[in-house]
This record gives structure tokens, sequence and C-alpha cells, in this order.
């Protein structure tokens, strides 16, 4: 039984007078501070709808009115489609869903202990992965094709993932044009352009530099992903201590501000854009100002993220699931486990970076999305709790047995036993003998068997003649 | 149309659906016939007894206990299959002679004195009628003396000794010199089980077999019955 889409939301870091008070201090930052918009386009956008512009510091600042306005304009639930209907996913409310993240450089080989540089090849094995991965319901692109130049990268990550699996497929871009270049092939997947709008099969991840800067580049895709139709993220970064307050109130408020000021800015340039506010907040190493990707800060600012989001009514893309550990070792599981869970309880709608990342983000390794899927596929048990109603609390079952009787041959079982209980696909429960009989495998060594098994079977690829076109339209496409 | 029957009958075992009331594992199944339905249904349409049992049941259990290996099925699905098959060869009981079909074996069960538990022998005696055996559970916390008595009145080819207590398994012993002195003990094979029980306590106190759990137990009776 597959878990997606459950109501979370039980965890509450924030109360609702917190809420508040961030929510003020956030309109005040807007209204007050400003932010700074370096993109021609996005000042334009902001200059259509009244914002006040100090142009020689290129400084902008709305009134509260204003923002919420904007605000009211996105709307509070996005479908992301799959090329599959049956991988569609309802971002909105305290819905939970997860997915991969990036973008990382390397690899991380189990058997060899060693690193290694991320090929398209590896992007396309991963997505092959990840579409037999039943806890992770959508692909975001997860690597760099190290070997491809910049022009090349955004078409051909974009292709690696739609050849690949039939889920949804959100990436960032690092090009305008490429970005231009992936539209018209999703369009062509899709069947036509309109056929795209409707059924959204691909979203684009921008981001806003923290604190409150809109940077060109950036800017310039927010703009032209907004004028584009499809399901854009505004993810914001701050790190405590280093791009916002060291302390995690503040780092709140910059996180919100800046991502708010991505999906105003959508809304500025097409009112209606199904823009995503996103949190990739988190701590830094103090002792070095590294960016820190496995802490239980992180978990912490990241659930209350979705406090904000459902505060402001906005679908919530969070961070969470990574580890800072360059092996599969214990540290690897509970920082995982830790972000993932606090990030799901609190009703995140998509979790990005829930599996396969390690090593401050930077590499991604293929056992650890199948550990990270036996994660993820608990951690959605726990979001699912516990029902309480007349059948689960068996009243009646426990009087027909009586005292020293025994629910093994009761129907009430069999009935219960699989929603109830998760089952894991990875983790051992064998006896001693049994797991030694078994060869004494490690976690990951089960899951590298997984992974073989997985890439050794018939991937999701797109059906012929849709890849004919493609590739004999779009000529940058490594075949 | 009788392989049509004992196709259901196979499903239906499978499913662990003993009447039109269950449900099986798939949706919707409540309301179909059940195994009791089937085989009723089967019999009167004169198919024989063997081909039920052979192509409905025992075929049947072999699928299931394919499911509990790889890991589809549990504990609980693997008894109620076995349970669906018990169901199925009580009705079929007073067909066997006429059919020319040998029963298998006549099997006691029994939970010793001061023990209270009897998950384990419940669960080994739901697997036994489901492999095909006539399964008689006389209790649990019985006395030696009691247990003799059935033996002596029941003619068991076999007797499935259970005992979860350290403290308790050592009446194991004291029932096979009772046997020893009644003059039964070379009328039936003893078979033991449950937690503190081991293979090499069996053949110090002179049983003739150990049950690991409930499969391996089913396995050493199929074994000595000549079946595997």
């Amino acid at each position: 039984m597959i878990r997606k889409g459950i109501e979370g939301g039980s965890y509450k870091p924030l109360t609702p007078e917190d809420i508040s008070r961030i929510n003020d201090t956030v309109l005040s930052t807007i209204e007050e501070i400003g932010c700074q918009v370096n993109s021609d386009t996005a000042l334009d956008a902001f200059k259509r709808v009244g914002a006040s512009i100090d142009s020689k510091k290129r400084r902008v600042r709305l009134p509260r009115e204003k923002v919420l306005e904007l605000i009211s304009k996105a709307p509070s639930e996005v479908t992301l489609c799959g090329r599959d209907e049956k991988y569609d996913i309802h971002l909105g409310g305290a819905r939970v869903y997860t997915g991969t993240g990036g973008t990382a450089l390397y690899i991380y080989e189990p058997t060899t202990g060693e690193r290694r540089q991320a090929t398209l090849t590896d992007l396309k094995d991963i997505s092959r992965l990840v579409d037999k991965l039943d806890n992770i319901h959508l692909l975001l692109l997860p690597t760099y094709p190290n070997e491809l130049p910049v022009e090349q990268v955004d078409v051909n990550r974009f292709f690696a993932g739609l050849d690949n699996t039939s889920k949804h497929i959100m990436g960032g871009v690092y090009t305008i044009d490429g970005m231009c270049e992936v539209m018209r092939m999703a369009e062509m997947v899709a069947g036509s352009p309109e056929a795209l709008r409707q059924r959204p099969i691909i979203s684009i991840i921008t981001c806003v530099i923290s604190p409150f800067i809109i940077d060109e580049k950036y800017g310039d895709m927010i703009v032209a992903a907004a004028e584009s139709g499809l399901p854009v993220v505004c993810p914001s970064e701050p790190l405590c201590g280093a791009t916002s307050p060291v302390t995690l109130a503040g780092n709140l408020v910059v996180q919100t501000v800046d991502s708010l000021m991505g999906v105003i800015l959508a809304q500025a340039v097409n009112p209606g854009t199904p823009a995503i506010f996103g949190s990739v907040a988190t701590s830094t190493d103090l002792r070095d100002y590294k960016y820190i990707a496995g802490s239980v800060e992180m978990g912490l600012l990241n659930a209350a993220g979705a406090q904000m989001a459902q505060f402001y009514k906005l679908p919530y893309y969070a961070t969470g699931g990574m580890t800072d550990s360059k092996t599969l070792d214990a540290q690897s599981g509970y920082e995982s486990a830790i972000t993932n869970l606090l990030c799901a309880l609190s009703g995140s709608n998509f979790i990005h970076d829930s599996a396969g990342l390690m090593e401050f983000a930077m590499t991604v390794c293929y056992e650890k999305y199948v550990i990270d899927n036996e994660i993820l596929g608990m951690v959605m048990r726990a979001v699912e709790g516990i029902k309480v109603n007349d059948e689960t609390i068996a009243y009646d079952l426990m009087k027909e047995i009586g005292p020293g009787g025994n629910f093994v041959t009761a129907k009430h079982t069999r009935r219960f036993m699989r929603k109830e209980h998760y089952q894991p696909g990875l983790s051992d429960r064998n006896s001693r003998e049994k797991w030694d009989e078994k060869g004494s495998h490690a976690t990951w060594e089960v899951a590298a068997k997984k992974v073989k098994s997985i890439l050794e079977s018939p991937a999701s690829s797109l059906p012929d003649e849709i890849r004919k076109r493609v590739l004999s339209e779009i000529k940058s496409i490594v075949k | 149309m009788s392989e049509n029957i004992i196709e259901l009958i196979k499903e239906n075992v499978i499913q662990g659906r003993i009447t039109r009331d269950d449900e099986g594992i798939e949706e919707d199944m409540a309301g179909q016939p059940g195994v009791t339905e089937l085989v009723e249904e089967a019999l009167a349409s004169g198919i024989d007894v063997s081909e039920i049992i052979n192509k409905g049941l025992t075929a049947s259990m072999q699928a299931v206990g394919q499911k509990f290996e790889t890991g589809e099925y549990f504990i609980p699905d693997m008894l109620a299959s076995a349970e669906a098959v018990g169901t199925a060869m009580e009705i079929l009981k007073p067909h066997l002679e006429k059919s020319g079909v040998k029963p298998k074996g006549k099997i006691l069960m029994a939970t010793v004195k001061g023990d209270l538990h009897d998950i384990g022998k419940n669960i080994v005696s739901i697997l036994l009628r489901g492999a095909g055996y006539m399964v008689k559970d006389i209790g649990n916390n019985l006395d030696t003396k009691d247990i003799v008595k059935a033996v002596r009145e029941e003619k068991p080819d076999y007797l499935g000794l259970s005992a979860l207590l350290t403290s308790t398994m050592v009446s194991m012993e004291d029932i096979i010199k009772a046997l020893e002195e009644s003059g039964l003990r070379d009328k039936v094979k003893i078979i033991i089980g449950g937690a503190p029980v081991s293979e090499e306590y069996a053949r110090e106190i002179g049983a003739d077999g150990y049950g690991a759990d409930g499969f391996h137990g089913v396995s050493v009776i199929e074994t000595m019955n000549g079946h595997n």
C-alpha cells in the first residue's frame, strides 16, 4: 500500500501567536526594508503593480495590503502531473508528498568507498530508479551532468527525466534559452502547448537570494516562468548566522520574505501563476560557515515553513531528508530520518531532497535512494497517525475473544494488518540465524541488490513516436 | 464445469475464505461463495473427492506456502487458508473411504499441565488441518493422566505436545513415561514443540520428533508420514 498526499500537520513548532508575530515582521520587512531587484524585467513587473521603487538602489518596497493582495492571487492548490496520471500530486492544505532533490555534482559508490563525478548516464539511471521507488512521489532532477557545456545542460537534464520515469519532473534551470527549449520539449511530450498547461508534467525551480535580493538571472527566470504559466517554485535558502540572523525565528522571517517576493513577482507578471512557496532554510557549521544539510534545526525551520505556507494558503516546497555524512553510516540514517519526519509531520506539501542526498547536498548515492525510500515509507505511516473508530478500537472483538484468547486467527486481524502496519521493503527483521544464512548483509548491501534489480528492469521510457520527434527536433539532446 | 469449481476452490483457499461471508485479500469478495459452499457444490455435482483434495486443496496450499516464503503472505493469511482447507476436509471426511482416499492420519494436540499458553498449539493445529490431517485439539493445562486417557480412546497416529514454560516442559517426560507404563508408547509417535523445547531435549526424553515452529512441525510429521 502506497501512502501519499496524506494529511499532516499534527506537529506545530509555532504557536498561532508566533505565526502572527512572524507574519507581522515579514510584512514590515517588505514595506520598510524592501528587496533589491537586480533584474530589469522583474523591476518592471513590480513597477506595474504599484510598488515603491528606489531606482538608484533598485530597492522595491510594497505596502502590506498590496503584499497580501498579490499573495491572494496565487492558487492555494497546485497539481503537478505525472506523464502517467496515477502519479499526479495535488499540493495544498497539509497534504504530504515527497521527492528527490539536487543538484549534486558527485556520486558516492559504497562498494569502493569512492566519490566520482556525476554524468548524464547517472541522471538517467537515477530517474529509472526513482520511477520504481514507491515512497518517492516525484522526480526532482538530482544531478548535474559535468561533461556537458552549460547551454546543453537544461534540455538534456529534463529529457533524461522525462525519458526514464513517468512521475512528475521538477528541476532547476541554468539558462533562459535552456528553459525555453525545455518547455518546447515538454509541449511535444504533452501533445501541445495547451495540453502542457492543462497537465503540467514539468515544473521549474527558481530562487531568491537571501537576504532580500532578486538576482538578475533568476529574476528574469521567475518572470519567464510566470509568463509560461507553468508551476514555478520560488524557494529561498537563508543560512542561520550567515545570510539571516542566527536565531531560527529571524531565519524564518528572511525565508518567508524572500520566498514571498518570488511568489508576488510571479503574480505581478501573471496573476494566478501556480507559484509554490519554498524553503531551503538551514543552519551553517559555525566553525567554518559551511552549509549544513542534516541539522535538526533544518528540520525545525522547514516544519515551521509549512505552518507559514498554510497561514498564507500557499502550496509549500520544503527541504528535508539529507545528511552531511560522507558514507552510508548511522549519521546518514538518523539525519535523513529526523529532518524528513519533522517536515512530514508538519504537513509539508512537498518535501524536496527527501531521498538520495548526502555530504552537504553535493553528492548522491544510488543505494541511499533505496534506504531513504524505506525511511519515507515509515515517515508517511507516521503522518497517517492512529485511526480511532468502532472498527479499529475493536471492543466487540475483544468481548468475543475474552481473557487469555488471541487475535491470530481473527478476521479483524487480516482485515487491518496490511492497512495498519507498514511493511518494510528493506529493513531486516530476520532472526540472527536467518540473517546469517542470507549472508549477514548490512542495509546498504541489500539496497545495492535492489538498485541492480531495478536498473535491470524495463524503464518507463517515452512512447517511441514522441521520443523520435523530440530527438529529431531538438538537436542538442545527447543520444 | 468441474474444472471451474476446482479453480474457484483453489482461488478461495488462497484468499483464505471459508464461507460466503468472509473477506479475501482482494477487495469485494465478500458475498461470493467461499470454500465451504464450493466444496459442497463440488460434491453435489459428483466431482471426485480425490480431485477436490489434490487439485483444489493441496495445490492451493502449495501456492499459499510460496506466497508466505516470498513475504507476500503473513501468518494470519497462511492460517486463514489452512483453516479453509481444514473446513473442506471436515466436509469431505464422510466421503473419503467411499472414494478410496486414504486419510493422512490422526493427530492429538495438547498443552501440558500448568501451561495455559495455547497460541502455538492452535497455530500448529490449524496448519496440520490445512495439510490434510485430522486434528483433535484436547486443550491446555492437561493432567498427564488425561492425556494418556485421550491417547487410549482416540487412538491417534501422532501426539503433539506443547509447552511455553521451562517449568512446565518437564511434564513432557512424565507423559512419555506414563504412555510407556500403559503400553501405549509404541502405538503413537510423539512430537514436541514450544519455545523452551529443543531437538536435544526431544531426544533426551525419548520423543520421536521436534518442531521448531509451526511450519517445521508440519514438515516433521509429513516426513514421518512418508509424504515428503
